[in-house]
């Protein structure tokens, strides 16, 4: 057993499944989904992406591009939900939920990539 | 030609022999795989500092939206994520805005404590690991390929790759330079390339610090260059000079390569490859031994022209060409001088230290030994060589053997550099100084060819008419060696001689002279015309040209330029050829034309024929 596959694992799986939990619900309903979920997500993302630095394969290369993307639209939602929250009058409404929900779906979309990029990788591989 | 439509479309357009040979060959280039691999280490490496980074920010953030806080009138208030992220970032980054929205409770201080301890070690640690990463050699030495290969591919002018950059390839470089040829430099030893960044040279010099055995380094030093037009393999080593020689042949065969070695089986070795010109210095100073015992001055004009612009005429030494020679030392060079001058008929004593069953006329011992210098009978000599590999041994020989025959002729050789001085003052008549003779044997094969083939000739020309020679250019150009260049005689380089060369009364006289005055010798001396194969060496002023003569002359960067005027504007040849004063722009040439046409119309065609030809052909030429 590799340690650092485990690890590597671990966040690519736990990056996709707190991006999932997020998105799930009404999608215009800001009570059903939590702000503190999409900020795990985002850590745990981001943390995912550096796991991925360095590797020079051209599957290492495509697990890179997956992590970027859903950094980009996670942080993109967290950026519109600052904004819809904080700085507009109206507050979370329902159109601005949808908008921040439909980006982590985005996100969400790319780290299922990234999962089956990891489920491929391994069933590929095979011990000698 | 990684995108495989343009492949397509250079091989469509473009027949398969006419494509350059390196298409056809792979060079193999060392920096690009080198460069990312270190760049991917580097992102390797930062990766536990960034997830150190992350989390102790992500932790710090999240406590900090966590502990319950106050406003500015006492009720409840939960800081969000966007004012956490933003305090903690100000605050972990040393900036410190102070406690905004509203001042923290104590609880939220005792976290933001925490915090800023925590942050500043994740940063501390992370900008310490990237740091230290920048400094480290491996990226150092990468980021240093990457720009010089980089610099060598933005090459657009022919250069020649110098393999060594010791004190021959120093001495070239100078050379070179001040001809305004391009060059690369490689040296395995990086305090030499520094040497070399703090040389102030006219052009830029991509130089770079690496093995010359690994053909990556060759490759993208320009070996993979189309623009390289030669290689020198100058190292100290004989073994990096093989492997140049060896890589140049098998990878670009069309490649001139000079090699320097001072090993006889190195040079067969290299020979085995292609057709390189192998350098022994010690066989060459033979051979100009040799030149100079027959033809005094022939050996002085070839030592100047070879030494590169600027250099002083060396003195005309004349060593006794009868008598008996004394040669201390019997290595390789004393070995190749021996026979060389055997064959020149001269009678040798060798003395040597160690007994030499298989040679003739040997003095056993050391020559700095008076017994041993009467034994060997230096009293009675007229040559003496100090030919030993240690400078201080041969500065005491020929102190020794001076003051036994203050008469003699002496030739000794300088093995480093910093004896220079030494040497200088003891006032050898030949000094044999091995990087010279090499830098000086480079320059007069790459310098123009024409030269190469001049000094392949000065020796059966004879004494008499190298000294006179010399005599023209001492007159003409001074004491230093001035430019040496040549000129072709094709529509590309003169295209306005064209006619008066076609004409078949094309005086070498008429055409070196004065722009500015038609009646003053330009200060240049012909050296030779290469005809058909043919050489005529120094021609003189009634010498006829034809076209596609080639001609190699001598003269001031000031000659040159006042020649060059006359091989290229209309007007300028007019009047070096024949005194006439043409107009040289456009308008006023329109106008003399008209005028010529009204003059001629009025004296019912008066005028030369030839003369109007000559305006014809002026305006055909616009």
């Amino acid at each position: 057993m590799n340690l650092e596959k485990v690890v590597f694992g671990f966040f690519v799986l736990l990056a996709a499944t707190l991006n999932f939990g997020f998105f799930l619900g009404d999608i215009a309903n800001p009570a059903l989904h939590n702000v503190y979920e999409l900020f795990a997500a985002i850590v745990v993302s981001l943390i995912a992406t550096v796991l991925k630095f360095g590797d020079r394969t051209q599957i290492g290369a495509v697990h890179l591009a997956t992590s970027l993307v859903a950094d980009l639209q996670l942080i993109s939602a967290a950026l519109f939900w600052t904004f819809a929250d904080g700085l507009s009058q109206e507050g979370l409404t329902p159109a601005a939920t949808a908008s921040v929900v439909s980006l982590s779906g985005g996100a969400l979309f790319a780290n299922v990539v990234s999962v089956v990029l990891l489920v491929v990788e391994t069933v590929s591989y095979h011990r000698r | 030609m990684g995108n495989p439509l343009l492949a397509f479309w250079f091989r469509f357009l473009q027949d398969d022999d006419e494509l350059p040979r390196r298409m056809q060959r792979w060079i193999p280039l060392v920096s690009s795989v080198q460069a990312s691999a270190t760049i991917f280490l580097i992102l390797r490496r930062m990766r536990a500092p960034l997830i150190v980074l992350i989390t102790i920010f992500a932790v710090s953030v999240l406590g900090l939206t966590l502990i319950p806080g106050q406003d500015g009138e006492g009720n409840p208030h939960r800081l969000g994520f966007f004012d956490a992220f933003y305090f903690m970032s100000y605050t972990a980054s040393t900036i410190g805005f102070g406690e905004l929205p509203y001042p923290f409770t104590q609880e939220q201080r005792l976290w933001v404590t925490i915090s800023i301890y925590l942050t500043v070690i994740g940063w501390a640690y992370a900008i310490g690991s990237l740091l230290a990463l920048f400094q480290g050699r491996a990226f150092r030495q990468a980021r240093a390929l990457q720009q010089f290969s980089h610099r060598v591919a933005r090459m657009r002018e022919p250069f020649l790759l110098l393999v060594g950059y010791g004190r021959t390839g120093e001495l070239l470089a100078r050379s070179f330079d001040a001809m305004g040829r391009r060059f690369v430099v490689i040296d395995a030893d990086p305090d030499r390339i520094d040497a070399l960044d703090l040389a102030s040279y006219h052009a830029d010099v991509p130089a770079l610090a690496a093995d010359a055995h690994n053909p990556g380094h060759l490759g993208v030093a320009g070996l993979a260059n189309p623009q390289c037009d030669g290689v020198l393999a100058l190292t100290n080593d004989d073994e990096a000079n093989l492997a140049v020689t060896m890589t140049a042949a098998l990878l670009r065969p069309e490649l001139p390569v000079i090699a320097r070695t001072i090993s006889q089986s190195i040079g067969s070795r290299m020979q085995a490859f292609g057709s390189p010109t192998v350098v022994d210095p010690f066989d060459r100073f033979g051979d100009h031994l040799r030149i100079a015992l027959r033809a005094p001055a022939t050996y002085q004009l070839m030592m100047w022209l070879e030494s590169g612009p600027g250099a002083p005429l060396p003195s005309r030494g004349s060593p006794p060409a009868e008598g008996r020679w004394v040669m201390c030392g019997y290595g390789r060079f004393g070995r190749h001088l021996t026979e060389d001058l055997r064959a020149e008929g001269l009678d040798v004593t060798i003395v040597e230290p160690k007994p030499l069953p298989d040679v003739e006329g040997v003095v056993v011992g050391d020559g700095f030994e008076p017994a041993v210098m009467k034994r060997a009978g230096v009293a009675e000599a007229v040559g003496f060589v100090a030919g030993t590999d240690n400078d201080t041994s041969n500065l005491s020989l020929i102190a020794a053997a001076r003051r036994v025959n203050p008469d003699l002729w002496v030739a000794a050789r300088q093995n480093r550099p910093t004896s220079e001085s030494l040497f200088a003052v003891m006032e050898v008549d030949a000094l044999l100084v091995p990087t010279e003779v090499v830098a000086h044997e480079v320059f007069a094969q790459l310098a123009t060819p024409l030269l190469w083939r001049f000094l392949q000739e000065v020796p059966a020309l004879g004494d008499r008419w190298a000294a006179g020679m010399l005599d023209r250019m001492v007159d003409h150009c001074g004491q230093e060696l001035p430019l040496l260049w040549k000129i072709r005689f094709v529509a590309e380089e003169t295209p306005t001689l064209m006619a008066w060369l076609a004409s078949g009364q094309a005086r070498l006289g008429d055409l070196l002279r004065d722009p500015d005055d038609r009646d003053e010798e330009l200060p240049v001396v012909a050296l030779m015309v290469l005809r058909d194969g043919e050489c005529v060496p120094g021609p003189a002023d009634d010498f006829v040209l034809d076209c596609d003569d080639e001609l190699l002359l001598c003269g001031e960067a000031g000659a040159r330029r006042a020649l060059g005027m006359t091989l290229v504007v209309d007007a300028t040849r007019e009047y070096v050829l024949t005194g006439r004063h043409v107009p040289a722009s456009w308008a006023w040439r329109r106008m003399a034309a008209l005028r010529h046409r009204d003059e001629g119309h009025r004296d019912e065609g008066h005028r030369d024929e030839g003369h109007r030809d000559e305006g014809h052909r002026d305006e055909d030429h616009w």
